[in-house]
């Protein structure tokens, strides 16, 4: 029996050959169709357990003729399974498809057209293309909603064909149709194809835009989230155009879905690169924190792609959360990916207003269970240290009263950036050398190790035992890693330099170079001691100020994204680029890159770091487009537009491009150090190359030296409006 | 912009339901439940998992792809994603889809799933087509496609299994007749009622001064409407001014809350929620509704974040082999009693050895039990307190918090020879029946379009979740 509520038997691995005889036994004196209906259960139960129920293809598809509904879905649902690996027996069901296609029931034309929808086998295809286009002009919404995403497929299966068949017109057409979600699923269909390397490039214009907006009131909460996104292929010719729809469209930022509001956030990030008025800027800007800041009361998984975004956000917008740190500090008990999540952010809102807020919260991560988090804590209260002068002193304390814990990783994190606080404060700090010095024999991991031993070289001069101490750390020496021997061989120099005259520091040096140039095979270290002895050799005078010479201050300023490219990746926002911080196309095969376009009314500062894309690589009089339409070209003759990131040629579909390699996995487990790997031959113009995930994870983002990074003059400004 | 499947896993991780993933490789949907569970063991906790799992592509022509996922009673829903798709777009699905499957079946489980699996298909296949792109979610316009399992449908199946198809297609003009995609056309009760929950939920950080870092009141109007035909409802507040950042359900007419802070809507049929907002108080309201029994520091901290309903004084001393704690908490609340007060403290990796005494701190407890007699039964006149081994935390739980009641836990525990390495922070959680911190309150609530006149009730529930730290 199949009594609803106790179907969990049919979950038992079943015979093909039993589950025949039983279709077979039903076919006679199956009263309501009964004994059908509990077959066919159990087939598509073992088809969800993963066993294949190909071989029953002829004897379901038999069942299609029964008058009931659910039985029917059922045979789809087989259908959608294995009609594609049927080629050769799929024309058994093409009469009742084109049957289904015009039943009176309006569920059921749907049905029809949506299985052979997934079936793309040139048969079905056929029998679809003309059922389709009838379908498109249905009376009945439901049908029409269902035929658009149809359509998306259809092209997925043969873009040109559809083309020729002007199914892309009809869905331009659909998009003035009455019914919203019609509406809706067309520009959902429209932006498939237009996501496409080799699709039609879909733009809208002011007219259609405005369309979508008016139907976007009734849609259903995804319908809005097409529309909205679709409105980042409008490009504001005025900037006038561009304020007016954001102010349409700011009211979404309160719905209840959470994919609302960001797309929402998206749109209005967009269309602020093309307004004017300061005001209205700093208005939306302002609305805009509420609703990020509401979207961290929901659960973890939100919060945590809420969070990503927010740190690109209020790089690009620092007024956006400015006065809301409190709202990140981090509670026990949430996931370690929100926490790692929230502690970048706090770093990134600190000020001098806010900086002992931060400073005491970040004492209070660094007594956690968690050591990853309390690694990050540590390192955190130092780049404060850097960041905000005025919460140095207190940084610097609150560093010290770390080392007192004693506690191995924790000391040794706080080592490693009080190398850097002095270098960022030449001369103010050194006065807490002596109490690192009393921890060196606690350093066990060499990026520690090698911090205090360049302490212990640049500073030899003010510490009385320098030469004992880095005797000590010598003994060692062949067995250290890479890292620390080069630190090691440096400090030995510096030592000699400020204290030439010992016997004993002559004798360490000379230690040191021998080693590095005889017993060790790394490159690196042996040339380095060739050049050091050399030097040494010939003018002791000069390797003093070469290797001591000035330091160039450090920020950790630089570590901000490049604007051009921060606006180009707050196109995707929301998007999985936007959690790892890369351009799609960098991680996804066939993806189209997004840019900023440039128009009259694209206001300066955006233009004067947009990345460039051409407006002549479009077709020409693509605007000129009549009617409401929004299609701007028709890849029909010429193949698709060339694509400003596209790879030297453009790729036909056929032939793939070269796998990318998982870069987006460095970005995610936040721990691999994200050095780019390239694809060899790949054209170096992607705008996030330099960027070695600027902040994507955490090791990227330390301090390096002022001016290093690609920050223009006028740019400080700008980001602070 | 669309997700490439759902799939729904048990507890040992085997997938019981998975849509169709029809535009990829058979392999793709493994390849993604593999991830999973690869990914699984190696988080601390189960919540520590990454939320968005990257995917390695199986062959090399393949592109990766993410494997967005939730937890769900005891199973978890994978939703792979590809492409440049927001994330949040699958969550938002996720969540939506958890929802619907509730409201079909109720309480959640594998076991009701699987009893139930060829409706989860058919939700599946109304829910989200094959491209990934969600159809309709409205649980309103589902009902008429896909019957629930309700007592409706089992006798369907027993009376002639041709009816089902009829009802699918004809009655009242077939699935979308409605103009309001969220509401059933036709709908009739004999008795008209609508029913308003204002559901709070404080969270917030205390640092070890008593001063509070963070707090804030998020509430929920949670309504059940049981009306007839199309009812145009307009909802006033006394004191609107009170709740700000909302996020309302799509039936609400945003452009005249912007006008007049009044929700006008036309009600989806059955249980949704109305609005969602944040309680922002004004300085002078709050601080003369809690008594002020906290360090001065506390006092003006007030001036900015809702006080929090209790003080916590917790005293923790640690030794090389363990520890000894005394937490003693007050009620703030001038009237209103908390109920079901928890809290917990993680005591560190092999803690152990847990002895506590749990009291009453108010003299006794004998002028408050007398007052409180009906409420406090058995052990809730001292509380009571627990060790979960599992989890290493010490738990303390009063039942029953009457106003300005002192509470006291005493207690000693050992650890390893690492030395203790305890939270420092204590999680305290606690409900309040019948009581709001916004004090929201509904003026009136005006029906047109139906001639008749619905019954009309307004509840308050509140719940916290506060981290105070030592």
């Amino acid at each position: 029996m199949a009594a609803p509520g106790q179907d969990a038997k049919f979950f038992q691995r079943g015979k093909i050959e039993e589950f025949r005889a039983e279709l077979h036994a039903a076919e006679t004196k199956d009263k309501k169709f009964l004994k059908r209906k509990t077959v066919l259960k159990k087939i598509v139960a073992n088809i969800t357990m993963g066993n294949d129920m190909s071989p029953l293809f002829t004897d379901v598809v038999q069942c299609l003729g029964t008058p009931l509904l659910e039985i029917k879905k059922m045979v789809y649902l087989f259908l959608v399974s294995y009609g594609r690996s049927k080629p050769d027996q799929i024309h058994l069901v093409i009469p009742n498809f084109l049957q289904d296609c015009n039943d009176h029931n309006p569920l059921i034309r749907a049905l029809a057209i949506r299985t052979m929808s997934y079936i793309p086998i040139p048969i079905v295809t056929d029998a679809l293309n003309e059922n389709l286009r009838h379908c498109l002009k249905d009376r009945d919404p439901y049908v029409r909603k269902t035929a658009a995403i149809c359509v998306a497929k259809l092209y997925a299966a043969d873009p040109r064909r559809a083309e020729k068949g002007g199914f892309v017109e009809m869905l331009r057409d659909l998009m003035l149709d009455s019914n919203a979600t019609v509406v809706a699923n067309a520009v959902a269909a429209l932006s498939e194809i237009g996501d496409r390397q080799d699709g039609v490039i879909f733009k809208l214009n002011l007219a259609t835009a405005n369309k979508l907006l008016a139907a976007l009131g009734e849609s259903s909460e995804w319908g809005q989230i097409y529309i909205l996104d679709s409105l980042l292929r409008y490009v504001p010719e005025r900037h006038g155009d561009a304020e007016v729809m954001a102010e349409r469209i700011i009211v979404q930022l309160q719905h209840a879905n959470s994919a609302v509001v960001l797309t929402t956030i998206k749109a209005l990030l967009y269309l602020m690169n093309y307004m004017e008025n300061r005001r209205l800027i700093d208005y939306i800007c302002k609305k805009m924190g509420p609703p990020l800041v509401t979207l961290l009361s929901s659960g973890p998984e939100v919060q945590y792609v809420a969070l990503r975004n927010i740190l690109l956000i209020i790089q690009r917008r620092p007024a956006v959360l400015k006065n809301d740190v409190k709202v990140f500090f981090c509670k026990y008990n949430d996931p370690i990916y929100v926490k790692l999540a929230k502690l970048e952010i706090m770093y990134r809102l600190a000020r001098s207003e806010n900086a002992n807020e931060v400073l005491a919260e970040l004492q209070e991560y660094a007594s956690e269970v968690d050591i990853d988090f309390v690694r990050k804590a540590v390192r955190s209260v130092g780049r404060l240290a850097i960041k905000v002068e005025d919460a140095a002193d207190a940084c610097i304390q609150a560093l010290l009263n770390l080392i007192e814990t004693k506690v191995s990783y924790v000391v040794q994190e706080a080592i490693i950036v009080i190398k850097d606080i002095f270098r960022r404060y030449p001369g103010k700090y050194e006065g807490v050398i002596p109490t690192l010095c009393e921890n060196i024999d606690a350093l066990d991991e060499p990026e520690a190790k090698a911090a205090m031993v360049w302490i212990l070289g640049q500073f030899s001069n003010k510490i009385d035992n320098a030469d004992e101490l880095l005797d000590d750390l010598l003994y060692t020496f062949l067995e250290e890693s890479v890292e620390v021997q080069l630190a090691l061989l440096t400090a030995a120099v510096k030592l000699f330099i400020y204290k030439s005259k010992s016997d004993k520091t002559k004798e360490l040096v000379f230690k040191v170079l021998k080693w590095a140039t005889e017993d060790v095979d790394n490159p690196d270290l042996r040339d380095r001691g060739f050049m050091y002895w050399r030097l040494l050799a010939i003018n002791p005078t000069v390797a003093g100020e070469i290797v001591l010479a000035e330091k160039p201050a450090i920020t950790t300023d630089s570590d901000r994204m490049d604007r051009g490219a921060l606006d180009q990746l707050l196109l995707h926002t929301g998007t999985l680029g936007s959690i790892y911080h890369k351009n799609p196309e960098t991680f996804i095969r066939n993806a189209t890159g997004k840019s900023l376009k440039d128009s009259p009314a694209l206001n300066a500062h955006s233009r004067a770091v947009l990345v460039p894309v051409a407006r002549t690589q479009l077709p020409s009089g693509s605007v000129a487009v009549a009617g409401p339409g929004p299609i701007e070209s028709h890849g029909d003759a010429a193949p698709a537009p060339p694509l400003p990131d596209a790879a030297p040629s453009p790729v036909s579909p056929s032939k793939p491009t070269p796998p990318i390699p998982p870069e987006a996995a460095a970005g995610e487990t936040g721990e691999g150090d994200d050095d780019d790997d390239e694809p060899k031959g790949r054209p170096n113009n992607d705008p996030y190359s330099n960027l070695d995930g600027a902040f994507g994870n955490y090791t990227t983002d330390e301090p390096r030296p002022m001016g290093a990074g690609g920050r223009q003059g006028d740019d400080l400004e700008d980001l602070l409006f | 912009m669309a997700i490439d499947g759902l799939i729904i896993l048990d507890n040992t991780g085997r997938p019981i339901i998975q849509s169709g993933f029809r535009s990829t490789s058979a392999a793709y949907p493994m390849l993604h439940v593999d991830a999973f569970n690869n990914a699984l063991p190696k988080s601390h906790r189960s919540g520590d998992i990454d939320p968005v799992i990257y995917v390695p592509p199986y062959n090399v022509a393949d592109s990766p792809s993410a494997c967005c996922h939730v937890e769900c009673a005891d199973m978890r829903i994978l939703c792979p994603v590809s492409g440049d798709v927001d994330p949040l777009f699958a969550f938002a699905f996720l969540q939506t889809f958890i929802d619907i499957l509730r409201e079909y079946f109720g309480a959640l489980s594998a076991a009701t799933l699987k009893d139930n699996f060829d409706v989860v298909y058919q939700l599946l296949e109304e829910t989200l087509d094959a491209g990934g792109h969600p159809l309709t979610t409205s649980p309103n316009a589902l009902r008429d496609i896909v019957l629930p399992p309700s007592l409706l449908s089992k006798l369907l199946s027993v009376a002639g299994a041709n009816l089902n198809s009829t009802i699918n297609s004809g009655s009242g003009g077939g699935p979308f007749s409605s103009p309001i995609p969220w509401r059933k056309a036709g709908l009739r009760y004999n008795s008209n009622e609508i029913y308003f929950d204002m559901v709070e939920d404080l969270t917030a950080i205390v640092n070890k001064h008593g001063t509070t870092l963070s707090c804030s009141v998020w509430g929920k109007i949670e309504t059940n409407a049981k009306l007839s035909g199309t009812p145009d409802c307009l909802l006033t507040f006394t004191n609107p001014h009170v709740i700000t950042d909302c996020a309302f359900h799509p039936c609400i007419r945003l452009q005249r809350w912007k006008r007049d802070s009044s929700m006008s809507f036309v009600p989806p049929d059955g249980h949704f929620t109305l609005a969602e907002y944040r309680y922002t108080p004004t300085a002078t309201a709050t601080s003369a509704r809690f008594i002020s029994t906290g360090p001065p520091s506390a006092a003006l901290a007030a001036k900015e974040n809702i006080p929090i309903p209790f003080l916590l004084k917790p005293t923790v001393e640690l030794t090389d082999s363990g520890g000894t704690f005394e937490f003693k908490l007050t009620s703030r609340m001038p009237s209103q009693t908390m109920e079901a007060l928890v809290a917990e403290m993680y005591l560190g990796e092999g803690a152990g050895g847990v002895k506590c005494v749990a009291s009453r701190g108010d003299g006794g407890g004998n002028l408050g039990r007398r007052a409180h007699d009906t409420m406090s039964t058995g052990g809730s006149a001292t509380g009571s307190w627990t060790f979960d081994a599992k989890k290493m935390a010490v738990r303390w739980e009063l039942p029953v918090v009457p106003p300005s009641s002192v509470w006291l836990l005493r207690g000693s525990f050992t650890s390893p020879s690492s030395g203790p390495r305890p939270a420092h922070a204590l999680q305290v959680r606690f409900t309040v029946p019948s009581y709001t911190f916004s004090s929201l309150k509904i003026d009136q609530l005006k029906v047109t379009g139906e001639t008749y006149k619905p019954y009309k009730g307004v509840r308050g529930k509140t719940s916290g979740n506060v981290e105070w730290r030592w």
